[in-house]
């Protein structure tokens, strides 16, 4: 990335081949659109080369693509919600149809039921266990990221395993 | 009267994804098994709480399309050309411009392709659908669903270029190449018009369609001659891999100096030239 930073923009191709899955993957748990995913991907590599001066070379890569990533993630959750404000029934006729449109992609049925629970989840929630089991991130790196200690986020991971288990096992 | 005992379990709910996790301290791990020996509901916790870390440990991650790639790469250039001269020329590599052209059918250049194309795909259909022995007389109704009037090869050169300069939609002309092959034998004039689509037409998703339908005429030998001249021609990456992959399982042999010289080309993506390193160790 300081190569990056100096302008040498070709060394941002392996950064993306290493990122942009899990970046996808990222964020496609905590929008449940694949298309908006897609779409905030690339917003985050956008910023990366807008921003890349402000990258500080003492800093892991991973932490600032993520602090990154939730960044993008946070305004286009501002600017749904203004979307709805303006027009409820129309974002929940495009959210309804996108949500078809993402369960008919699924290509294993057998974690349906999974990925339904964790988008019943409240964000936070969600984007807790998304980074601590899928995402790979210690409960340090959770703290670093969200900013609180990495007791805290232990003890929010656990929470959220808790609620995650009510909804999963609900009907049974 | 059962106060305690859920004051207890509801202590315990904090404690026992920890207890699954392993992570609780000793002593507060022996207190949840003595709790846990007694009370079904806390047990019912713990076999849920198993269960639901294995499907989460065994939950497929999500896989991007691979035009999020095309679309980075296309960013990346843009951004490569707003960069400040001094930086150019320090990196003098001279691809760059040519491929956010490739890309992007509305550039100047693809115009002009589209002109050339749109002579070569109505020369060779009408050249090859006036030599071939089925174009008079043959009563299997390959023409039958298309213009009794033109041969079948012809008319899907017709088609995809558009009548009188009308403008055929990329979708429309993966329809027509997707259906070219369903109506056609091996040894048709369609594959020198699904050749001319791979390798002129200006949307890649287009010469995708083409690939595949060349690969189901793949008894034709032109089509392995075609694929191979058509390897240094492509410039996206998707087009490029799935040209790979096809000379590799029809086992191409001629492609390796082609996908050589790929593998070395300073304007192809690195998962291009992996590919075509891959292709060349299982040819030779």
């Amino acid at each position: 990335m300081a190569a990056v930073r100096a302008d040498d923009l070709d060394q941002l191709v392996p950064l993306f081949e290493r990122y942009h899955g899990p970046l996808f993957n990222y964020l496609t748990r905590l929008t449940n659109d694949r298309e908006t995913s897609e779409d905030l991907t690339q917003t985050v590599f956008e910023r990366i080369l807008k921003y890349r001066s402000s990258y500080q070379p003492t800093q892991p890569f991973k932490a600032w693509v993520y602090q990154m990533a939730r960044n993008v993630h946070a305004d286009y959750w501002q600017r749904k919600e203004k979307l709805r404000a303006a027009d409820v029934d129309e974002v929940e006729r495009t959210g309804g149809l996108r949500g078809a449109a993402f369960s008919q992609m699924r290509v294993s049925s057998h974690h349906d039921d999974l990925h339904e629970a964790l988008a019943l989840l409240p964000t936070p929630q969600r984007e807790i266990l998304v980074l601590n089991r899928f995402q790979g991130f210690g409960y340090e790196e959770i703290g670093k990221l969200l900013g609180c200690t990495a007791e805290a986020a232990r003890v929010k991971a656990h929470r959220a395993l808790q609620a995650l288990r009510k909804i999963y096992f609900a009907g049974d | 009267m059962k106060t305690p005992e859920l004051t207890a379990c509801h202590e315990m709910e904090a404690l026992l994804p920890a207890y699954v996790e392993r992570s609780l301290p000793t002593i507060e791990a022996e207190r949840v098994a003595a709790h846990l020996a007694g009370c079904p509901s806390c047990q019912l916790q713990v076999t849920q709480l198993r269960a639901l870390t294995d499907d989460l440990d065994a939950a497929l991650p999500e896989v991007p399309r691979t035009a999020l790639r095309a679309n980075f790469m296309a960013m990346l250039e843009q951004q490569k050309a707003l960069l400040p001269t001094a930086a150019t020329t320090a990196a003098p590599t001279p691809a760059p411009p040519a491929k956010v052209v490739s890309m992007w059918p509305t550039a100047v250049a693809n115009n002009w392709m589209r002109i050339a194309a749109s002579i070569v795909l109505i020369a060779a259909g009408v050249l090859l659908g006036r030599q071939l022995p089925w174009s008079g007389g043959n009563d299997n109704g390959l023409a039958t669903n298309t213009n009794a009037s033109k041969a079948a090869p012809a008319a899907l050169a017709d088609a995809l270029v558009g009548d009188s300069g009308r403008h055929i939609s990329a979708s429309d002309r993966i329809q027509l190449v997707t259906n070219s092959t369903k109506v056609t034998e091996p040894g048709d004039a369609t594959v020198q018009v699904l050749l001319n689509t791979l390798n002129f037409d200006p949307s890649p998703n287009v010469r995708l369609a083409a690939c595949e339908a060349l690969y189901r005429l793949r008894d034709d030998p032109r089509v392995r001659e075609g694929l191979t001249n058509s390897l240094p021609l492509q410039t996206d990456p998707n087009v490029q891999i799935a040209l790979i992959d096809m000379v590799v399982s029809l086992r191409v042999r001629r492609a390796v100096p082609q996908l050589e010289r790929l593998a070395k080309r300073p304007d192809a993506l690195p998962v291009v030239r992996a590919q075509a390193e891959a292709g060349i160790g299982k040819l030779i």
